[in-house]
């Protein structure tokens, strides 16, 4: 085979090797290994771990957030989709809109939740303003609810959407388009039957990119959330912190892993469609 | 159908940007706490005569910057290598890389580091992070270039080579401008995902390699600090003049 | 000085550094120190330190357990300091270069997470109790409060499962660091009923609604308590009744450091009564140290919540290391709590 491919895989191959295959494995160790008494872990080996997986206590907890990830990037879609088709035919200042779109992903995402927070809160900016409009007498509960949840998602995985829209929906070929709409079709038809097929590759990619982090997301649940409930990513991360059971940490994870890959090689094959 | 697509986008647009405006009306809150207290300057005052916020954020800056072209680079090649032929393990790891959870990889990459350590005198520091970053971006570099390049009409290649470019050529030349927008959605995502990382950074980083998110989560998991939404503002309106000036550029240029 | 040391690991060269000033490394919970302290110790002793932080012990104890990580001084919480020195990752420290251990109060001289003070000197301690808005009567003092329904959707509660079910089980009469499983049991049960009158589970963080008036009631530590307080002056702390959690963070030495010396200087150094006392103002936590205190600033002296009278104080119960059954016990309780 060519001698330029082989060139332009092998950095990549190497990275993913020795940065990603090679530092997972001993997570894998770890899986098997015992936890410490109070940190670390050691032999004896053992399947524990992973039978301690089963319980059906996580599985419930896997399921809700498996479902509010789907949620997300579905909400993500809707709303990305018609801003991507914007960006896209924006012209010169294509750049300029998409750069907009990024730019509040460049401060700390810790610090906008708290900006949310503020906004959603009992004597927050949003009940003030309606309270003083007089439209409501009782501050509204917007904050700690899965409604809150489930905005802080979306606000904060938009962007994975876009950008994958926008790279394909740029390249779409104005042609099509008016040949549409010269045979007759009305724009929503246009959309449906020329536009949106064409894009899928973005679609799908967009959606990898929002159900994947959203599917791992603790902050969000924590803060806006208030803890109220948690997600797959707030167990995890306890085994890693304040549980301090490691292995356990990296079984779950493992598993979780699983059934996401799993779950994505169905849908893609199911979509006769190759993710990469 | 173009003015209701402005108008949505324009909504879109304040969504995002509406917590900013919060950031920005706070940072000149006199008081500690989200009440207003009255106009002030003094939390910018606060961050000029504080070090450890001027190094971080130079780190940040220069991990983001260097991790971003290194995973852009390796993760356009890779994505167009495996656009020609697939390689199925190659995409299983990428994808596999992306459903890791942060923490583990943060753990996993902590651990990967200390063995090497034990044969090579190391230690945790800059290096170890930017290399880091580029492990977990290079992911979503290959996806978003990835669908760029599965609507790219290959035989535009096969007809430069056949005019005689080589395969470099026909790359170079061909594919790459064509692809180049999804190239440059791809870099923005991974600088994204750089600047604004937190678990995994706090893992690999060392005594010398504080950064930005890391001060600020120190700062912030406390609460509302009104320091934190100067430094934040500062940040934004920095880069939004950036934008608005490059962009300038571009249309002066054309 | 970073990009210096960032080419020189990449030329391969890190790790030799170069001889001139002392350098000291010190890694401390974010926000824990006053500002000038770091400054005013580099200055008197010609040293260049680093400072980090941090945001959970896990955090600095998976980077400080490879035994490499660079730091000389950590700040670690009481009941870890047996799990550190038994891991071999402490050195037992020299008290002839620590002179100023003697400024401790007698309480912090034996405390009982470390006897001798062979491995740890205490720097700050905390105290978990109740916030409550004035305008809210008869003062909530104890844990019990919380089962109240006058207080729906007003009260929170830390996002911590030690802090939470350690509430519950004092509730109960049960100790703090009980891990019988009826009396797990009987918390987790009471932690579920309790969470539908609950607004939210959250930390440091949380003390803006306090403040705002969001939130009526909450769990919260001393000292963010204080700083809550200092902003509005409507709020009161309370240390329940039942019994209340104890907490103390204590410098220690790592095994690793090449700067033992200099180490045990910087903690003496903290220990100097003005410079404990700057450090214990500037952070509202409580000092150990006795001749720091008596230079306090009277408004912090006479705070109830940071220097509570002795006979409150006699209620407080500290954190101990959990055994491993009985911490797989209470984290599975605590997602059972979270998930319910």
């Amino acid at each position: 085979m060519s001698r330029l491919r082989t060139l332009f895989l092998l950095p990549g191959a190497v990275t993913m090797v020795l940065l990603f295959a090679v530092p997972l494995a001993i997570v894998f160790i770890y899986s098997l290994l015992t936890r410490g008494a109070y940190f670390g872990l050691g032999p004896p080996w053992t399947l524990d771990n992973y039978a301690r997986v089963w319980d059906p206590l996580y599985a419930g907890v896997l399921w809700r957030s498996l479902v509010e990830a789907g949620l997300a990037s579905f909400i993500c879609l809707v709303l990305g989709f018609p801003l991507a088709l914007f960006i896209s035919q924006a012209g010169p200042r294509k750049n300029l809109y998409l750069n907009l779109v990024m730019l509040p992903f460049w401060t700390s995402f810790l610090v906008r939740l708290y900006a949310w927070i503020f906004l959603l809160r009992d004597t927050g900016l949003v009940n003030t303003v309606l309270q003083n409009l007089g439209l409501i007498h009782e501050p509204l509960p917007m904050l700690y609810n899965d409604g809150a949840v489930m905005l802080g998602l979306v606000y904060g995985h938009l962007p994975f959407m876009v950008l994958p829209l926008y790279a394909t929906l740029e390249r779409l070929d104005r042609n099509l388009l008016e040949a549409s709409a010269d045979l007759g079709a009305r724009p929503w038809t246009t959309l449906a039957l020329v536009t949106l097929p064409l894009c899928r590759p973005g679609i799908i990619a967009g959606t990898v990119l929002v159900f994947i982090p959203a599917l791992g997301a603790y902050l969000v649940p924590d803060l806006l959330g208030g803890g109220k409930s948690i997600m797959i990513g707030n167990v995890v991360q306890n085994q890693f912190t304040t549980a301090r059971d490691w292995p356990f940490g990296a079984a779950l994870s493992f598993a979780v892993m699983a059934v996401v890959l799993i779950l994505m090689a169905v849908l893609a094959r199911r979509g006769g469609e190759d993710l990469a | 159908m173009k003015r209701a697509l402005g108008l949505y986008a324009a909504c879109i647009y304040a969504f995002l940007h509406v917590p900013l405006l919060v950031l920005a009306v706070f940072s000149f809150n006199r008081s500690r706490f989200s009440t207003w207290g009255g106009f002030s300057l003094d939390w910018y005052a606060a961050i000029a005569r504080d070090p450890t916020l001027r190094e971080a954020t130079a780190n940040s800056l220069l991990i983001a910057v260097v991790s971003t072209v290194l995973a852009t680079v390796v993760g356009t090649a890779a994505s167009y290598a495996m656009w020609k032929r697939k390689s199925p393990l190659v995409s299983g790891a990428l994808y596999a890389s992306l459903v890791t959870p942060e923490i583990v990889t943060g753990v996993s990459l902590l651990a990967f580091y200390q063995w090497i350590f034990h044969y090579v005198h190391l230690q945790l520091g800059l290096w170890t992070v930017i290399l880091a970053h580029v492990a977990f971006s290079i992911a979503f570099v290959v996806i978003v270039v990835n669908s760029r390049l599965k609507s790219f009409d290959a035989t535009l290649e096969e007809a430069a080579m056949d005019l005689g470019a080589t395969e470099w050529e026909a790359f170079w030349r061909v594919t790459l401008p064509s692809i180049l927008p999804g190239v440059i959605a791809a870099a923005l995502l991974a600088f994204t995902v750089s600047i604004d990382d937190y678990v995994i950074t706090s893992f690999v980083a060392g005594v010398d390699s504080q950064t930005l998110p890391m001060v600020i989560y120190g700062m912030a998991r406390r609460g509302v600090n009104p320091s934190v939404n100067a430094i934040s503002t500062l940040i934004v309106t920095a880069l939004g003049v950036l934008i608005l000036v490059s962009e300038r550029l571009q249309r002066v240029r054309e | 000085m970073n990009r210096r040391t960032f080419l020189m690991a990449v030329a391969g060269a890190a790790g030799c550094s170069s001889g001139g000033t002392l350098r000291l490394n010190v890694l401390n919970w974010s926000e824990y120190i006053a500002p000038d302290t770091i400054a005013n110790f580099a200055r008197e002793f010609d040293a260049q330190v680093r400072y980090g932080t941090f945001e959970s012990v896990e955090e600095m104890l998976a980077k400080v357990a490879t035994g490499n990580s660079g730091w000389d001084v950590v700040i670690c919480t009481n009941n870890y300091i047996q799990p550190l020195s038994q891991a071999g990752l402490a050195v037992p420290l020299r008290h002839d270069w620590i002179p100023n251990a003697a400024n401790l109060a007698a309480r912090y001289q034996r405390p009982p997470w470390d006897p001798d003070l062979r491995w740890s000197i205490p720097y700050l301690c905390t105290s978990t109790g109740i916030i409550s808005n004035s305008t809210i009567a008869p003062e909530p003092a104890s844990w019990a409060s919380f089962w109240e329904d006058r207080y729906h959707r007003r009260a929170t509660m830390l996002d911590d499962p030690n802090e939470v079910i350690g509430a519950c089980l004092l509730r109960f009469g049960h100790p703090l660091n009980s891990v019988d499983p009826a009396h797990l049991r009987q918390a987790r049960d009471a932690a579920v009923d309790v969470k539908r009158l609950i607004r939210a589970y959250i930390n440091a963080e949380g003390k803006d609604q306090v403040v705002a008036g969001d939130v009526m009631v909450a769990q919260m530590w001393s000292t963010t308590a204080q700083l809550a307080i200092d902003a509005n002056s409507k709020l009161r702390f309370a240390l329940p009744a039942e019994g209340y959690p104890l907490s103390c963070d204590n410098a220690v030495v790592l095994k690793e450091s090449r700067r033992v010396e200099l180490a045990h200087r910087f903690i003496d150094y903290v220990l100097r009564p003005q410079v404990g006392a700057g450090i214990a103002a500037a952070v509202k936590a409580t000092t150990p140290n006795a001749r720091a205190f008596e230079l306090l600033p009277p408004a912090v002296k006479s705070s109830a919540a940071l220097y509570p009278a002795a006979d409150v104080l006699a209620r407080g119960q500290w954190f101990e290391p959990l055994p491993p059954e009985g911490q797989r016990q209470r984290d599975r309780v605590w997602t059972e709590i979270k998930s319910a």
